[in-house]
């Protein structure tokens, strides 16, 4: 019976492959169509009582169609069950039913045949152990009296038919309502409607699966009742089912309506010539939400400093720049930022990060070289799409062409693709290695097409060193079909040869081009999560068709604007940090307070590992050491991302083993504040007889100014009078000048406002 | 003599204790995951159900449970060894001779003797057996922490919370590389102590000021502090999570400095003598008595890290005359020590290495690494003391009877400290992932 079977399948496959890559799917397989309708049609989508229609028939049944669906929504066939690639307790399932055959194997002959007994279908060991009847380690999973158990038991009494490559397929499910208003709060059915190859409508709502895209804005149930949250924002509930993805979007206002004057001011906003403050406006107009007003000059100062260039302004520069009357001293401080050396080192360690500069994989040669390409191009203001595609295309020998070592980071071509996805387009593709994207569009052809355009590239041993060639002559096969895929860029047509000469180079032309969706929005998207603390999309690498932006229309311009200026980082950055949605204030009004997600208010972000170790340096005055580094070097000018130290450690510098944003760790942690409080390293600091302390309390001030000093350094403002006051009297009290002046720094150190930027 | 600083693949002791301790130190649970976890225990009722404890002596290097534990005097010489079984406390049961003052104890803990896995690399079979989970494609030994899963410490804390002023899960004499949290975040990876009990200068890093600074100094910093901060409390720091958890914890940390019971478990010099004595003054007995002081101020799981019982070379010797008398002591007292304070039977103690070690002694008079067999000794908790479970074969080359493995102790530590083994957690991509892979089952026999 298998036999033929297989033979079957095979056309099946076949048909849905071809189908779905040319995204004629419905068309094809309505061709092949004899109209056997397994499940009768149900509730009309209107109809929030969820039922699911009527089970059992005489003829008709299709495996994939009747009972993955069951065991996907039980949960049988996840990663954490009989789906993980070994199986459970003898029983291995496809994770989410990918492998039909294998799966309709495991149950109808492995196992001895124990698992379905047609004879007496209730006695099938599938069914006592999913019913919990006989002991099974994932508990009780379906009742005897769910729908779903008559389901699973008429089709063993029927003889377990796998069905026909003729029977009609799913072509796409629906969610509705697809979008709404919702209030704080408030709760929401959804239902799920598949559309069969035949136009068949069906409701499958009890056996999709769910999940939101943000868990503070809304919840979402088995059932799919989705509950906002009492947080005001966008958010998004996805429904799996059969492979086939559909999202719910909620747009949660804040209850009460805005004044006029709040009003009044977003709408001036929408007219503003800043296409940021225009689309950040907008959703707010939309959310009820007023925005915060603006930071002061201080903060600016401090704020910009901080996420430009990863480096604190000094006392003087604070100064300096707090005297200046210029209406215009905000732009002018900007594009002196965007000119300083550590404009470059600080977002060379940012790339070096998601490109892994790593001393373990590279050794220290290799490393370094890899780091000083990327520090080259970042301080030319080279266009990022020329940077990535200098990256993609690297080739010849390592000495002459350092960015081949991003090859030697991600060694084969399954890494290559996973990276270059991952990092260039924010995408995440590798679950599509072994089977459907379970929560995008991506197949496994999807993923092998982005593989092959990596397989020439192939180190070849040259001169007692290596050479990246394009010589790689492997074929990439679809793991379960074994038919050869070419190179094709996500969601682009699948070619039928191979496409000529250096695929490299064709990948690396489609990335900046127009037609593809993700580069320029996945770059715009980073920066702006970096400047504003959260991403558009979020998490920033993770761009998916069940994760849409918050703002997809500022998503856009962005994108919009950084292709509009030829890739111009710097004027990306510019654009941001002059824009009204930067400057404004941490301080809460009474609208935003629990507004996480909008931008309506600037966010506190702990700074990160090497900035702010930095900071206690440049404001302690005494400088980092670092083993095996030469002296003077600051911790963002570190090529070695493992260069042992602890206070760099403990908060969360990233080990760079992995393409993720997620690596690079801002939680704060109770060791990180026994560290700055107790740490005989910043103690030493302080005290340090070279310090910047010391030396203060060498010069002829009094000790206004040497509180002044202080503040300016750490905080880059004056003191209030308070704090003048407070901070006088210690000094004033204390016998040895420079243990309170040390005492004084020690406990602006340890504010959140250094710790944080704000 | 085997090197005794250098493990078999020429990595020296040092490159461990100094090669990096990234999230080493990452204690603390943010405000919003406390407030989590006191909701999660609330409706399950499971804080209020545990007040268990566990410590985890592990045996870096992997111990030979043939030697010790599941000796095989009727085996073939070149398999059994030169040691000798002594009668214990529990009739019928023998355990190695060098280990005179652990047989009288044996009525405190079981053995399970049909343990095994089938890895036996140092790195990923301590990570299977610090978590449950066997490492996946892409496991890099070499990080710090290199978990792909939590270790049993982090899922502890993240299920259970802190008891008290103390930390909830900490680790020494020094992290561990698979000790660490994973996915579940910093704020649940262990407090480690980076310092030897047994150094006469023993003191926790950073858990108080610098020796130089006079305490009066350190109070009128606290009180500067709280002049100058002006996002203490305020409007911003309420709005912003990470703020808000930095805050909350500025009053941990404060709380861990100045609480007596933090300072005072910390202060092992708080012991007497003759008990120092007992446990053994070296680095494994004193880091055992830590541990029970730990555990009777409120931590809820401490991992040892002792290294060392690599034996490829010269097996005998260095386990007779030196981590055996070690081990002896160090063991024999904890076991000894728990129960007459009234401490066995809330905390589970489990003495194991990675793996165990080749049953045939090799050309250099050693043992090699060996996955398939091994045996764990676990006691306390509501086990029951002096059970035997299992049985290796006649040349404890493997199981004879069911076996168990590093699922199943994962399980049955859980199940121990009141914790469901069917929890499960979600990756930051959302994966939903046990904390026991799906095959493991509590060893029911302990009980």
């Amino acid at each position: 019976m298998l036999s033929r079977l297989q033979g079957k399948v095979d056309v099946y496959r076949e048909l849905i492959l071809i189908a779905r890559n040319h995204g004629l799917r419905l068309a094809v397989v309505c061709l092949a169509i004899l109209s056997l309708q397994p499940l009768a049609s149900s509730a009309a989508a209107d109809d929030r009582e969820v039922s699911v229609g009527a089970i059992a028939q005489a003829v008709g049944w299709n495996f994939q169609n009747d009972i993955i669906p069951v065991l996907s929504r039980f949960g049988c066939n996840t990663s954490g069950c009989h789906g993980k690639a070994e199986g459970q307790n003898g029983f291995k399932l496809s994770v989410f039913g990918f492998d039909l055959e294998a799966d309709y194997a495991a149950i109808v002959q492995e196992g001895r045949g124990r698992r379905v007994f047609p004879a007496a279908a209730e006695r099938s060991l599938l069914l006592l152990k999913s019913t919990g009847e006989v002991p099974h380690g994932g508990g009780a999973r379906i009742s005897r009296n769910r729908p779903e158990y008559a389901r699973l038991r008429d089709w063993i009494s029927a003889g377990m038919p796998f069905g026909s490559s003729s029977d009609p397929q799913i072509s796409k499910i629906q969610v509705e309502p697809a979008e709404r208003q919702m209030e704080m709060l408030q709760v929401q059915q959804l239902s799920v409607t598949a559309t069969w190859s035949d136009g068949r409508k069906e409701d499958v709502t009890q056996l999709a699966t769910f999940q939101t895209n943000y868990e503070a804005l809304a919840m979402v149930d088995e059932n799919g009742l989705v509950t906002a949250g009492a947080n005001p924002g966008v958010v998004a509930v996805m429904a799996t089912y059969l492979g086939q993805v559909d999202i719910f979007q909620a747009i949660i206002p804040r209850i009460e309506q805005l004044d006029a004057a709040a009003r009044e001011q977003l709408n001036q906003n929408i007219a503003s010539d800043n296409v940021i403050d225009r689309q950040v406006a907008a959703w707010l107009l939309k959310l009820n939400l007023a925005p915060s007003g603006p930071c002061d000059e201080p903060t600016f100062l401090r704020r910009v400093y901080v996420d430009t260039i990863g480096t604190l302004p000094t006392g003087t520069e604070a100064r300096q720049y707090l005297s200046e009357t210029s209406d215009n001293r905000r732009t002018e401080l900007v594009d002196q930022l965007l000119e300083r050396p550590e404009f470059t080192d600080y977002w060379t360690m940012k790339w070096a990060d998601l490109l892994r500069v790593n001393r373990r994989t590279l050794g220290r040669k290799g490393a370094q070289a890899y780091y000083q390409w990327i520090h080259e191009n970042i301080g030319q203001n080279k266009s990022l799409d020329q940077f990535a595609a200098e990256l993609l295309t690297a080739e010849g020998p390592l000495e002459e062409s350092p960015a081949a070592y991003f090859y030697k980071v991600v060694p084969d071509p399954n890494e290559m693709a996973n990276t270059v996805s991952q990092v260039f387009l924010g995408v995440r593709i590798e679950c599509a290695r072994c089977h459907h994207h379970p929560w995008d569009r991506w197949s496994q052809t999807d993923y092998h097409g982005m593989q092959a355009f990596f397989t020439q590239a192939v180190f070849k041993p040259n001169e007692g060193s290596e050479s990246l060639t394009n010589s790689g002559v492997t074929l990439t096969t679809h793991p379960r079909t074994n038919e050869t895929i070419f190179a094709h860029p996500l969601g682009q047509p699948v070619p039928q040869e191979s496409p000529v000469g250096n695929r490299r180079e064709l990948l690396a032309k489609w990335l900046a081009s127009p037609e593809n969706p993700f580069f320029a929005r996945n770059l715009a998207n980073r920066a702006w999560a970096h400047f504003l603390g959260r991403g558009l999309v979020e998490p920033v690498d993770d761009f998916r068709m069940t994760n849409p932006p918050s703002n997809p229309e500022l998503l856009d311009a962005l994108a919009q604007y950084l292709g509009d200026n030829h890739f111009d980082f710097k004027q990306l950055v510019r654009t941001i940090v002059l824009s009204q949605t930067y400057q404004r204030s941490v301080v809460p009004n009474e609208t935003n307070a629990t507004d996480a997600q909008n931008y309506s208010r600037f966010p506190m972000k702990r700074l990160e590992a090497e900035v702010l170790y930095d900071a206690v340096c440049q404001t302690t005055g005494v400088q980092g050491k670092f083993a095996g580094v030469t002296d003077g070097q600051r911790a963002i000018q570190l090529w070695d991302s493992h260069v042992p130290h602890y206070f760099l450690e403990v908060f969360g510098r990233p080990v760079r083993a992995t393409a993720c944003q997620c690596e690079r760790v801002c939680e704060p942690t109770v060791g990180q504040v026994l560290h700055v409080l107790n740490s005989s390293d910043i103690h030493d600091k302080l005290r340090h007889v070279d310090g910047r302390i010391a030396s203060l309390c060498l010069e002829n001030i009094d000790n206004q100014r040497l509180i002044e000093e202080i503040y300016l350094s750490c905080f880059s403002r004056f003191p209030t009078e308070e704090e003048r006051a407070a901070t006088g009297e210690h000094l004033r009290i204390t016998s040895v000048r420079n243990e309170a002046a040390e005492d004084i720094a020690w406990s602006l150190i340890n504010s959140l406002e250094f710790l944080f930027n704000h | 003599m085997a090197r005794r600083d250098q493990y078999c693949d020429r990595l020296r002791r040092r490159d461990f204790l100094h090669c990096g301790t990234a999230g080493a130190f990452g204690f603390g649970l943010s405000l919003s995951q406390l407030l989590a976890a006191e909701s999660q225990a609330a409706e399950t009722g499971q804080r209020a159900k545990s007040n268990m404890s566990l410590i985890i002596v592990f045996l870096q290097g992997g111990l030979s449970t043939i030697d010790t534990w599941d000796m095989k005097p009727d085996a073939p010489l070149e398999f059994r060894g030169v040691f000798n079984p002594i009668d214990t406390n529990v009739p019928g049961t023998q355990v190695c001779e060098h280990l005179p003052r652990l047989a009288q104890q044996m009525d405190k803990f079981a053995l399970v003797r049909s343990f095994g896995h089938n890895n036996s690399d140092h790195g990923p079979a301590d990570h299977y057996m610090l978590t449950g989970y066997k490492p996946g494609a892409g496991f890099n030994g070499g990080l710090k922490p290199n978990n792909q899963r939590p270790a049993h410490g982090s899922v502890i804390a993240r299920q259970l919370g802190p008891r008290g002023s103390v930390p909830p899960y900490v680790c020494l004499p020094k992290m561990h590389s698979s000790a660490g949290s994973a996915y579940l975040g910093s704020s649940v990876a262990p407090f480690v102590v980076e310092a030897d009990p047994n150094s006469p200068s023993f003191s926790v890093p950073d858990l108080a000021p610098p020796l130089s600074l006079r305490g009066d100094r350190l109070d009128a910093r606290r009180d500067l502090l709280t002049h100058v901060n002006r996002f203490q409390n305020s409007v911003e720091t309420a709005a912003n999570r990470g703020a808000l958890a930095m805050d909350t914890f500025r009053q941990k940390a404060f709380e861990m400095m100045t609480s007596p019971t933090t300072k005072s478990a910390f202060d092992i010099a708080q012991e007497s003598n003759s008990l120092r004595d007992e446990y053994g003054r070296h680095s494994l007995g004193q880091s055992c008595l830590m541990a029970r002081r730990l555990v009777e101020a409120g931590v809820r799981s401490v991992l040892i890290d002792h290294t060392n019982w690599d034996t490829h070379n010269d097996n005998f010797n260095v386990l007779k005359h030196d981590l055996l008398p070690h081990l002896d002591s160090a063991m024999s007292t904890l076991f000894r020590d728990l129960a007459d304070r009234g401490l066995l039977d809330t905390t589970l103690v489990l003495v194991t290495g990675e793996f165990g070690r080749t049953p045939r002694i090799n050309k250099d008079a050693g043992r090699d690494h060996w996955g398939p067999s091994t045996a764990i000794a676990i006691g306390g908790g509501g086990v029951r003391g002096g059970a035997i479970i299992g049985a290796s074969d006649a040349r404890a080359e493997k199981p004879a009877t069911d076996p168990y493995g590093p699922e199943d102790l994962a399980a049955t530590v859980y199940h121990t400290l009141g914790i469901d083994p069917s929890t499960q957690f979600y990756t930051p991509e959302r994966r939903p992932i046990p904390i026991v892979p799906g095959n493991g089952r509590v060893i029911q026999e302990l009980f």
